[in-house]
């Protein structure tokens, strides 16, 4: 019975000392958020508000892209629609190969991991080179973020000085301090922005009424990306839209604060043309977003504003890692986001939740990933996903709680059951309930049976 | 695709549509606007500087970076080397230890000042080692719903909300100013 998920689960908590160091990290971030949220006594007022401009935007798209686009294509920002990853791929290499660029610098985008840009590029020989120190140290060591705002926090500093050290990025054998590492990281950063083609950033949101490209970074990479080349383009998915200023002030002050803690990031760029002398494109992206709109139980998944606050606050994925999702995006909204994407693939993942709904309780937009878990699982009989032995003892228990003389005898004689041996239920093999179980102890007498007696 | 067919299908998925929320938010206000905009500023990893109307801006500069070389700035008044305006190109701005610029509207809640590019190079704003943002007390809200408000934009087409110096946690979560952009953020805050 046990899941994908659960069989990397165990192999990330071999390493005990780590996956103590992954949850204590994602629990501080939590409780930053926490605080972050403490500080504003509108709080939930602007949660239920973003939720409902959400809900607004997304039913109202189409007309929102028309404005928005409208809006850049005045200022002569060149603007293209792709239905899918391949689209998506296709589009970006033709404006680079049209500029005959060989080196592009990123900022981080999670639509382009979503689109697996960076190798289909590479293999067409451009250069793609990752700028967000996280996403950098990640590509030098050919691994995939864990998570969506911290992608390389399952990294030891030692992991990162070693490859560094390989890589020729930093010079000083054994010096692992970050501030260090940090250093060497610019140092050599700059040059590449200093030679670079065309620089790419993800769009954060997207402002209909004036057509703003808005991102957030801390590290200013994004700016750093569209103010060397001569080339911006900028990967957009749909769902990024929102109306106006009014309504992205209310995301500007609840995206960062859930994300990592802070009240904001170091830099919120808005880019509505190119600079002078450059270029601007904007690829906009479907990539099945138009079908999660039909999804009538499902749609409000595409409120979200990838904050990363689920993750942080998930005790699974704190516990089991980013990598044990099959899913490019972990925790909570991967699982919905997996299950949108294919199904058939990603179902297993909806067994990395307690159905705690922690994660519905911290959503800025109300997305309620949790609730949506526990809908999705109601469908694995339908996805031909449902696990037999379950099935088995539901038909059972089914049966054993739908006919009250049964259940009663089994009341009666479940003591016996008090005198089987531990060593005879905690097969693991037999009995995966009996891993890192005891077997319960069934009480004497039934609170059926006492309740009886105490009305006589 | 082209965009016909695109939206065409958004719209055929489309099965029900909500309205837009009232959008009267009681945003945060402070007591002392100016002295928790000081405040979130110094948490952000930034550096206030408070000059009078009169005071001489080059001395102050000159003052909180008595090492820079090179200052690059095209805002009237500053003595700069490079001018963000009459450079050939933006990467003729690199080695700057010192950028210089204008901010417009100051955020207490969060520390953000708005620097709308009114600059040829806006890399001036992001290759600086240092950055130094001229901003009136006058010009500081609450926060960022009066923020967005205030904030205009420039026929260049491009400004940033700047919150302190660049900065990453991205090697196990030890916070380190000075990634990408400006290593450090002086704001002169005048009267």
């Amino acid at each position: 019975m046990s899941t994908i998920h659960s069989k990397n689960a165990e192999i990330f908590n071999k390493d005990r000392a780590k996956t103590t160091w992954h949850d204590q990290t994602f629990w501080a971030l939590r409780e930053k958020h926490d605080n972050m949220a403490k500080q504003l006594p509108e709080w939930e007022e602007l949660r239920s508000h973003a939720s409902d401009i959400k809900r607004h935007t997304i039913t109202h798209l189409a007309d929102y892209l028309e404005k928005f686009s409208a809006n850049l294509e005045s200022r002569g920002v060149i603007v293209h629609w792709a239905a899918d990853a391949s689209e998506f791929n296709e589009t970006v290499l033709d404006i680079l190969k049209s500029h005959n660029v060989s080196k592009m610098v990123k900022s981080k985008s999670m639509l382009t991991e979503e689109c697996e840009m960076n190798p289909y590029l590479e293999k067409h020989g451009i250069d793609v080179v990752e700028t967000d120190l996280g996403e950098r140290i990640l590509q030098l060591l050919h691994q995939k973020p864990s998570h969506i705002v911290v992608p390389a926090s399952h990294l030891k500093r030692e992991e990162v000085g070693r490859m560094f050290e390989k890589e020729g990025i930093s010079k000083e054998i054994g010096n692992y301090d970050p501030t260090y590492l940090t250093r060497c990281a610019r140092y050599s950063l700059r040059k590449e922005f200093m030679d670079a083609g065309a620089g790419m950033t993800g769009c954060n949101f997207g402002v209909a009424d004036t057509g703003d490209v808005v991102v957030c970074t801390n590290e200013g990479n994004a700016d750093m990306s569209t103010s060397m080349p001569k080339l911006h383009i900028v990967a957009m998915g749909i769902e990024k839209l929102v109306p106006d200023y009014d309504s992205l002030a209310v995301f500007h002050r609840l995206l960062c604060r859930c994300g990592t803690g802070q009240p904001t990031t170091s830099f919120t760029s808005h880019f509505r043309q190119a600079r002078p002398g450059a270029e601007m494109h904007l690829v906009i992206v479907d990539n099945g977003r138009s079908d999660m709109i039909a999804d009538k139980e499902h749609w409000q998944t595409l409120k979200c504003i990838r904050c990363g606050a689920c993750m942080n606050t998930c005790p699974v994925y704190r516990r089991s890692g980013g990598y044990s999702y099959t899913y490019f995006i972990p925790g909570p909204i991967g699982v919905n986001l997996g299950m949108f994407h294919d199904p058939q693939k990603h179902c297993e993942n909806l067994s990395a939740c307690s159905l705690c709904l922690s994660c519905d309780n911290v959503c800025p937009a109300e997305v309620a990933p949790g609730s949506q878990i526990y809908l999705w699982r109601q469908s694995l009989e339908a996805l031909g996903k449902a696990n037999k032995m379950k099935k088995i003892m539901s038909l059972g228990m089914s049966a054993l709680f739908n006919n009250p003389p049964l259940y009663n005898a089994a009341l009666k004689f479940a003591p016996l059951a008090n005198m089987v041996p531990d060593s005879f239920t905690n097969l693991g093999h037999l009995n995966p309930w009996g891993v890192g179980h005891s077997n319960p102890e069934f009480a004497k007498k039934s609170f059926r049976s006492l309740w009886r007696e105490g009305l006589k | 695709m082209n965009k016909e067919e695109f939206l065409n299908k958004l719209r055929a998925n489309t099965t029900q549509q909500f309205d837009m929320p009232d959008m009267n938010i009681n945003g945060i206000k402070y007591e002392d606007t100016v002295a928790q905009f000081i405040s979130m500023t110094e948490t952000s990893g930034g550096k206030v500087v408070n000059a009078k109307k009169d005071d001489d801006l080059n001395a102050i500069i000159r003052a909180a970076y008595p090492d820079a070389k090179v200052i690059a700035s095209n805002v009237s008044g500053i003595d700069a080397s490079l001018n963000p305006d009459t450079v050939a190109e933006a990467q003729d701005l690199n080695g700057t230890d010192v950028g210089v610029v204008n901010g417009e509207v100051g955020v207490a809640e969060n520390a953000c000042v708005w620097v709308p590019q009114t600059m040829k190079e806006k890399s001036v704003c992001f290759i600086s080692e240092n950055l130094v943002i001229i901003l009136h007390k006058s010009c500081i809200v609450d926060n960022m719903h009066n923020a967005y408000k205030a904030i205009r934009m420039t026929d260049y087409g491009f400004g940033c909300f700047i919150s302190g110096p660049s900065k990453t946690a991205d090697i196990e979560q030890s916070l380190v100013m000075g990634a990408q952009a400006a290593r450090s953020v002086t704001i002169i805050l005048i009267d």
